[in-house]
């Protein structure tokens, strides 16, 4: 290795190798120099930075490096791309978790098996050594530039125009290349090769945008012939929902929409959407759910490819499941029930599972309502907000029947002039009332009615009410059933 | 024939374990039915907690449900609460009325399938509900046989309304009532029990 003195000026023009120890004053020739560029020592940003230990994994060429940046992010949150062919991964908040750094590298190594992994104090540095297929573990940054300088300069891989005018003036070894003088070196090969050499050794910052996965699931498969029941559709498409899942886990996150396309030959594409209630990421959960819709779905045509394109990601609250089976002393079996839920609104829509609520009015028509089926039981908190916030019902037992007819249905007037309502001919008897109900008149939909209970021949109960306005006359409203 | 009547050696043989006897009930587990004369003649003193029920009567609206609301308000204020389902009622639930019965609506839920038998079986069979109240117009009694298994296995009660005219069809139902309207109330009659002859009650809906 040759030794360039420090002193050494550089000159345009001058014979390949520079004389061993020219230290000739020839500043008549210098061109006018620009403004030094100052040497990035700040000891505050030193001070204030981190000490980082970044991870450089030299993979195979042509690697595919996004899933491997995925399967990085097992060990640090702070994975960066290098393209073409590496990763830069920061580790130091990592060696505590993972038992230390010998304990680290040995995980590293068993997951990237065909890599190089050098780890440096600086990204750029831990790249130079893993490209130049050193595999060595650099955490003090005082040493850093002493293992860096016998690194050949192609390690850096800098572009070809100035290291072939670098190999000229003899500077071969990164060494070389720092013992430059800074001026010269920025006038000769620009000031973006400088800040290159600065971040290499850790005198400037060299921040690294964080690898961001996929936000969404996309995967398709198609297989080598076409398929025209579901039950292969379910068996070809299975590979797939257990690659979601894993998606899914990796990012700890649920969905809760998923969309099955099956496109066929000449017709358009079959579309099979899944909505749920509450983020899944169960490959299970999913498969269920796609046989109950595959079950009503009518294939046009066999289908020659299968889509699986998941939602938003969502979080979701991890459950635990219970020691006791459904049913048993103490088994909560409310978290089976969203499952349960799922399968029927897959089977049945989305309208025909509903729970049920009151709403705020006075209107009787407007009282119930229908509402997503209720709170997830079992959890104490929410439990304890129902019971918190249930207002007592303004009601007595017995004065409102459990079914509501959809539209009041208009009673006759009894034959004999009583003024009583008939129902299927026969005069009710009222028993309770009259209840006045006067309002809504603030958005068109008011009432004016007298409500009643009253009781058939055989003493079935019935909610009527008189119409006090406009035509009058007696409805049947509800029955206590 | 007493017990007293029996002569030692049969009172120490009707002791076996083995030795089952009609009148005996095996312990059930059930849920009072908040009227104290049903409780005395259902076996085991309310309504069973899994297993098919059927309620018969001639018409809707006659008092059947209300038959049930101390049931609905007794399982969903229950500590850890399972899902009561209604399947395909035949009118609009009325919250009101529920909520002033004491029934916690949250855990209520509303089923309006085109198939009742499947969902009720599905619902049934999840395990998820303690209480499934279904209304079919028609069941066979190949469908009301997995009605009885799913609810079985899901340890659920199942009750299905049907209309009077089914009295005469033979019925897995581990409990069958015939209901009718009576003047201040329900008049019952027990189609079909374990252990019981046949009994009728009277219960008072309304005071």
């Amino acid at each position: 290795m040759s030794r360039v003195p420090r002193t050494a000026p550089l000159f345009d023009g001058w014979p390949a190798a520079p004389p061993p120890s020219s230290s000739s004053s020839s500043s008549g020739k210098t061109p006018p120099s620009p403004p030094e560029p100052p040497a990035p020592r700040a000891p505050l940003a030193q001070a204030t930075r981190p000490q980082e230990l970044w991870a450089a994994v030299q993979l195979p060429p042509q690697s595919a490096l996004e899933p491997l940046a995925v399967a990085a992010q097992g060990f640090t949150p702070r994975v960066s791309l290098e393209p073409p062919d590496a990763l830069l991964l920061e580790l130091r908040g990592s060696v505590g978790l993972f038992g230390g750094l010998a304990a680290l590298l040995a995980r590293l190594q068993a997951g990237f098996t065909t890599a190089t992994i050098a780890l440096a104090p600086t990204p750029l540095a831990a790249l130079a050594f893993a490209r130049a297929g050193k595999a060595c573990c650099i955490t003090d940054p005082a040493r850093l530039v002493s293992r860096l300088s016998p690194l050949p300069l192609a390690s850096l891989r800098w572009p070809e125009e100035p290291v072939t005018r670098l190999f000229a003036m003899g500077v071969r070894t990164i060494g070389e290349a720092l013992r430059l003088p800074r001026a010269g070196f920025a006038q000769r090969f620009g000031t973006t090769l400088l800040a290159s050499l600065d971040r290499l050794v850790g005198r400037g910052a060299d921040p690294r945008p964080v690898f961001a996965p996929a936000q969404r699931f996309r995967q398709r498969c198609e297989p080598s012939f076409e398929l025209a029941d579901t039950a292969f559709i379910l068996r070809t498409i299975d590979p797939l929902l257990t690659q979601l899942e894993a998606f899914l886990r990796e990012r700890q996150r649920g969905i809760t929409a998923l969309r099955l396309t099956l496109a066929h030959r000449a017709l358009p594409a079959s579309v099979c959407l899944l909505r749920l209630a509450s983020p899944e990421h169960r490959a299970e959960v999913f498969a269920r759910l796609l046989a109950a819709r595959l079950e009503s779905l009518v294939l046009p045509a066999p289908v020659r490819r299968c889509t699986l394109q998941s939602g938003p990601l969502l979080h979701y609250a991890a459950t635990s499941e219970g020691l006791w089976q459904p049913g048993e002393h103490g088994g909560a079996s409310s978290t089976r029930m969203p499952l349960f839920l799922e399968r029927l609104r897959a089977r049945l829509g989305e309208t025909a599972v509903q729970g049920l609520a009151l709403a705020a009015g006075h209107r009787p028509e407007r009282l119930s309502a229908v509402a997503a089926p209720g709170l997830r039981s079992g959890q104490p908190a929410a439990r304890a907000r129902r019971e918190a916030s249930a207002p007592e019902p303004p009601w007595a037992p017995g004065t409102r029947p459990l079914w509501l007819l959809q539209a009041p249905q208009r009673l006759e007037a009894a034959a004999d002039g009583s003024g009583y309502p008939c129902e299927g001919g026969q005069r009710l008897a009222l028993l309770a009332g009259p209840e006045r109900l006067e309002t809504g008149w603030w958005d068109g939909g008011d009432i004016t009615r007298d409500y009643y209970v009253a009781a058939d021949a055989d003493g079935t109960r019935l909610w009527i009410f008189r119409e006090r306005g406009g035509a009058g006359g007696w409805f049947l409203h509800g029955r206590f059933g | 024939m007493s017990d007293a009547e029996v002569p030692t050696q049969l009172t120490q043989l009707l002791q076996h374990p083995a030795l089952w006897r009609g009148r005996s009930v095996a312990p059930l587990a059930t849920l009072a039915t908040g009227f104290a004369a049903l409780d005395a003649v259902l076996p085991g003193g309310g309504w069973p907690r899994s297993g098919l029920i059927e309620i018969l009567t001639a018409r809707q609206g006659l008092g059947e449900l209300q038959l049930w609301l101390p049931a609905l308000a007794a399982l969903t204020r229950a500590p850890d609460p399972r899902w009561c389902a209604f399947v395909d009622p035949p009118f609009q639930l009325f919250a009101p009325a529920f909520a002033a019965a004491g029934v916690a609506l949250d855990r209520l839920l509303v089923l309006q399938p085109p198939e009742p038998l499947w969902s009720t079986e599905q619902a049934l069979r999840s395990g998820a509900c303690d209480l499934v109240l279904a209304w079919a117009a028609q069941a066979p009694a190949r469908d009301l046989r997995r009605l009885v298994l799913a609810a079985e296995q899901g340890r659920s009660a199942a009750v299905l309304f049907r209309p009077a005219q089914a009295e005469r069809e033979s019925s897995p139902a581990a409990l069958r009532l015939l209901v009718q309207a009576r003047p201040q109330g329900l008049r019952l009659r027990i189609v079909k029990s374990r252990g019981i002859a046949r009994e009728r009650v009277d219960l008072t809906l309304h005071a």
